[in-house]
C-alpha cells in the first residue's frame, strides 16, 4: 500500500503516529540531530542527513536498569526492572541504520541467548525507514554501498518513506507496516506516477555511489587474519588514535556494555552501561593484568571484530558503512581507509 | 601570512627528513594526510621516507604535543607545534613529563587555522589566540607580527555577566548531554593520568552512566585538575561529538589563575605550575 502526505504536514503525521505508540524520531538539537522520544509533534524534523548517535540507543539505551534495591536490605526486596514492550514507532531511520538492527539481532536474540530488554522493544517496534536524498552527493565519510546497502533500500523497515518534492510517500513493506498505515487517518492515496517514482528511487538507490572499493567479506577476513601480527601496520593505523569512546558510542553495530552497581543515598541500581573496546580499562582484569595495554591492540580489536571475527562467527561484516565513526572521530581516523589499506597489504 | 601553508609543509618535510636522517630524533610528531583534504590527522614519521607523508594546511587543528607522553621517557622526539601546542610542550616540561633535552621543537607561526566541522576560524574564542610559538628550536616559516591579537578571555564576557544560578543552569544544560565518551580528556595534552580519577572503582568518584550527577562530577573535577595547566588549545571542545563548549570553563579558570597568580600556563619553562608552587606573595582569593 502506498500513501502520501506532504512535508508541511509532518507534524500531523507525527501526531497520528503518537496515537499508535511511543514515537521516536529525529529532532534538531544544539549538537546536531538525535533520535528522541517525541512529546511535541512539531519537533519531528526530517531535514537531517543522519543523527549523531545511531538509533541503536532506542533498543539498547546507553543506560539500562536491571534491578533496583536498597543497600543493606535483604535480596528478596530487590525489584527487577521488567523489559518494556510498549508499542513503539521508530521514525525516519536511514537504510544503513535499518540494516544495523538485523546485525544487532544476531547478538541480542539470534544466537539463542535472548536479551529480553532488546527483544521486547524490538518486537514492539514498527520501523519507518527513510531514503537518503539521492539528489545530493553522499557525505565523504559514508560507504554503505560498499557493503551492499542501497541509499533507498526498504528491506528491514515496516514502512518506507521516500520524499518527492514536497510530498512524502509512505509504503508498507511488512504486514505490521500495512496495519499501521491502514489505521492512520489524514493520508492521501498515491497515484500510479507516485508508485513509479517510489520504485525508481529504490532502484536508483542501489546505484547511488558512496566511496567504493569492493569489500568481499571472505577476502577481508583472511587479509586481517594475515595482518594480525603485523605490528607496523597496526601502529601506523593507530598512531593518531586517542583511545576514546566516540567511534563505538556513535556506531550502530557496537554493542559492548559493562554491568555496574551504582548507588546514591542507599538507593542502588544494577544496570548496564555502554562500554567500548577502545577504552584502556575495557580489558583490565581483576588481577590487574591487562591484555591490551597498547592503543594499536585496541584499534586492531575494533577493526578485526567488525571485519574479521564477526564474519568468521556469523557470516556477515558488522559494519553498515554509516560513516559515523569517521565523521565524529576527533582525529579523523577513517575505518574505510584502514580496511582499504588492509586489502592492499 | 607572508609564508603560505604550502611553504610551511615543505619546510616541515625538509626538517623532519633532516632530523630523522641524522638520527637526532627517532620520531617526528606532525600532521599527515587524512581521508580528504579537510580532515588531516596527527601523524608520526619514523624514518626519512615517512617525512613525505607530512601535511600542513588550514585544517591542522590537532595538538601534536598530546602524543609526547605516549613514548618511553628518553625517546628523542621532534614535535611540530602551533602557538597553543607549544604551550602544551612547555607545560609538560614544567611537569617533568618530558625533558627539554629530548625534544626538538619545530615552531610554526600561523593564523587562519579553521575548524573543519564549523568552518570557524580558530582564534582567541576557542584557543589562546596567539600566533607565535612560545618556544622552539627550529622556526618553520616566519614569526607573525602586526596581526590583531584577540584576547583569549573576551569570549567570557557574556558568561561572566550571568549570576550564579544562571551559570549553574547553563552548565547543567550543557553537561546533561555529555555521553561520557571521554574524547575531551583523551584529546587533551595535559590529561595524562593513568588511571583517570573517573575510571577508578575504589573509591568511585562518579558513576559510569551518563547521568547529571556523574557528568557534573567528571567535568567539575576535570576542570579543576586543569586549573593553571590548561594551555587553551581548544582540542577538548573540538573533540566533543556533542559540541559542549568546554573551553568556556577552562578559560574562566585560566583567567582566574592568571589574575590570582600572575602567570598563564605553559608560557615559560622556568615557571612552576601555579597550584604546585607556593609563594608568600600568592593571592589568598582562592580560600575565600
Ligand atoms: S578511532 Fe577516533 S573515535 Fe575511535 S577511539 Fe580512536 S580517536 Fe577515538
Ligand atoms: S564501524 Fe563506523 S561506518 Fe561501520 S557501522 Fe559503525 S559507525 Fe558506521
Ligand atoms: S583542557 Fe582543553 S583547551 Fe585545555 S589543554 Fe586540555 S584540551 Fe587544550
Ligand atoms: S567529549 Fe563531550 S560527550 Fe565526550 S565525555 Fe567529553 S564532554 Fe562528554
Amino acid at each position: 500500500m502506498l500513501k502520501k502526505t506532504t512535508v508541511n504536514q509532518l507534524s500531523d503525521l507525527a501526531s497520528a503516529l503518537m496515537e499508535k505508540g511511543t514515537l521516536v524520531a529525529p529532532v534538531r538539537e544544539d549538537a546536531g540531530f538525535q533520535f528522541r522520544e517525541i512529546t511535541d509533534a512539531k519537533r519531528v524534523d526530517l531535514n537531517f542527513h543522519n543523527t549523531v548517535i545511531s538509533p541503536k540507543s532506542v533498543f539498547f539505551p546507553q543506560t539500562e536498569d536491571f534491578v533496583r534495591y536498597r543497600t543493606g536490605r535483604p535480596m528478596q526486596e530487590a525489584e527487577p526492572v521488567e523489559p518494556q514492550g510498549k508499542p513503539l514507532i521508530l521514525f525516519g531511520v536511514r537504510p544503513c541504520d535499518v540494516k544495523s538492527f538485523e546485525i544487532m539481532d544476531i547478538h541480542f536474540s539470534g544466537t539463542g541467548d535472548v536479551d529480553p530488554y532488546w527483544q521486547a522493544r524490538r518486537e514492539a517496534a514498527a520501523i519507518i525507514g527513510y531514503a537518503f536524498d539521492l539528489g545530493a552527493p553522499a557525505e565523504p565519510e559514508e560507504f554503505y554501498q560498499t557493503l551492499g546497502i542501497g541509499a533507498a533500500d526498504p528491506e528491514g523497515s515496516d514502512i518506507f518513506m521516500v520524499r518527492r518534492g514536497d510530498d512524502l510517500l509512505l509504503k508498507s513493506i511488512t504486514g505490521k507496516g500495512e496495519a499501521l498505515l491502514t489505521g492512520m487517518g489524514g493520508l492521501a492515496g498515491a497515484s500510479a506516477d507516485d508508485e513509479k517514482f517510489f520504485d525508481d528511487t529504490v532502484a536508483a538507490g542501489r546505484d547511488f555511489k558512496t566511496r567504493f572499493t569492493c569489500v568481499d567479506a571472505e577476502v577481508i577476513t583472511k587479509k586481517l587474519e594475515d595482518l594480525f601480527h603485523n605490528t607496523d601496520f597496526w601502529e601506523k593505523a593507530s598512531n593518531a588514535c586517542l583511545s576514546c569512546g566516540v567511534c563505538t558510542f556513535a556506531c550502530p553495530t557496537c554493542y559492548c556494555f559493562d554491568i555496574c552497581d551504582e548507588t546514591l543515598f542507599q538507593q542502588g541500581t544494577r544496570r548496564r552501561v555502554w562500554d567500548a573496546c577502545m577504552f584502556t580499562d575495557f580489558t583490565l582484569e581483576a588481577s590487574g593484568h591487562n591484555p591490551r595495554t597498547k592503543v594499536y591492540q585496541r584499534l586492531r580489536q575494533k577493526i578485526n571484530h567488525k571485519y574479521s571475527y564477526h564474519v568468521r562467527k556469523y557470516g556477515v561484516i558488522s559494519c553498515v558503512g554509516c560513516g559515523r565513526c569517521t565523521r565524529y572521530c576527533p582525529v579523523n581516523i577513517d575505518i574505510f581507509s584502514i580496511v582499504e589499506e588492509a586489502m592492499k597489504a | 601570512m607572508a609564508v603560505s601553508f604550502q611553504q610551511i609543509e615543505e619546510k616541515l618535510k625538509t626538517e623532519a627528513r633532516r632530523l630523522l636522517e641524522s638520527g637526532e630524533v627517532s620520531l617526528v610528531l606532525a600532521w599527515g594526510k587524512g581521508y580528504d583534504e579537510k580532515h588531516p590527522m596527527p601523524y608520526v614519521a619514523k624514518c626519512p621516507s615517512d617525512a613525505d607523508g607530512i601535511v600542513f594546511n588550514e585544517y591542522c587543528t590537532h595538538n601534536p604535543a598530546r602524543y609526547l607522553v605516549r613514548y618511553p621517557r628518553g625517546t628523542k622526539i621532534a614535535v611540530a607545534v602551533k602557538a597553543a601546542d607549544s604551550r602544551a610542550v612547555v607545560q609538560l616540561i614544567q611537569e617533568d613529563k618530558v625533558k627539554r633535552r629530548d625534544l626538538v621543537i619545530l615552531g610554526i607561526p600561523v593564523y587562519g587555522i579553521k575548524n573543519p566541522k564549523t568552518g570557524e576560524l580558530i582564534d582567541g574564542k576557542t584557543t589562546c589566540g596567539l600566533y607565535n610559538p612560545v618556544l622552539y628550536d627550529v622556526l618553520i616559516g616566519e614569526e607573525v607580527h602586526g596581526q590583531p591579537v584577540s584576547s583569549p578571555y573576551a569570549v567570557l564576557a557574556e558568561y561572566e555577566a550571568m549570576d550564579r544560578d544562571a551559570r549553574f543552569a547553563f552548565w547543567k544544560k550543557e553537561l546533561d548531554r555529555c555521553i561520557r565518551c571521554y574524547a575531551c580528556r583523551k584529546a587533551c595534552p595535559m590529561c595524562y593520568c593513568d588511571p583517570c580519577f573517573i575510571d577508578q572503582r575504589k573509591p568511585r568518584w562518579g558513576e559510569k552512566s551518563p547521568e547529571p550527577a556523574g557528568n557534573l562530577m567528571y567535568h567539575l573535577t576535570r576542570f579543576h585538575h586543569l586549573a593553571g595547566r590548561c594551555i587553551d588549545c581548544g582540542e577538548c571542545s573540538r573533540a566533543c561529538p556533542v559540541d559542549i563548549p568546554l573551553y568556556l570553563f577552562h578559560k574562566k579558570v585560566a583567567k582566574d589563575c592568571e589574575e590570582m597568580f600572575g602567570q598563564a600556563a605553559g608560557m615559560s619553562i622556568e615557571d612552576k605550575p601555579v597550584l604546585v608552587n607556593f609563594r608568600m606573595e600568592d593571592s589568598d582569593k582562592i580560600l575565600e
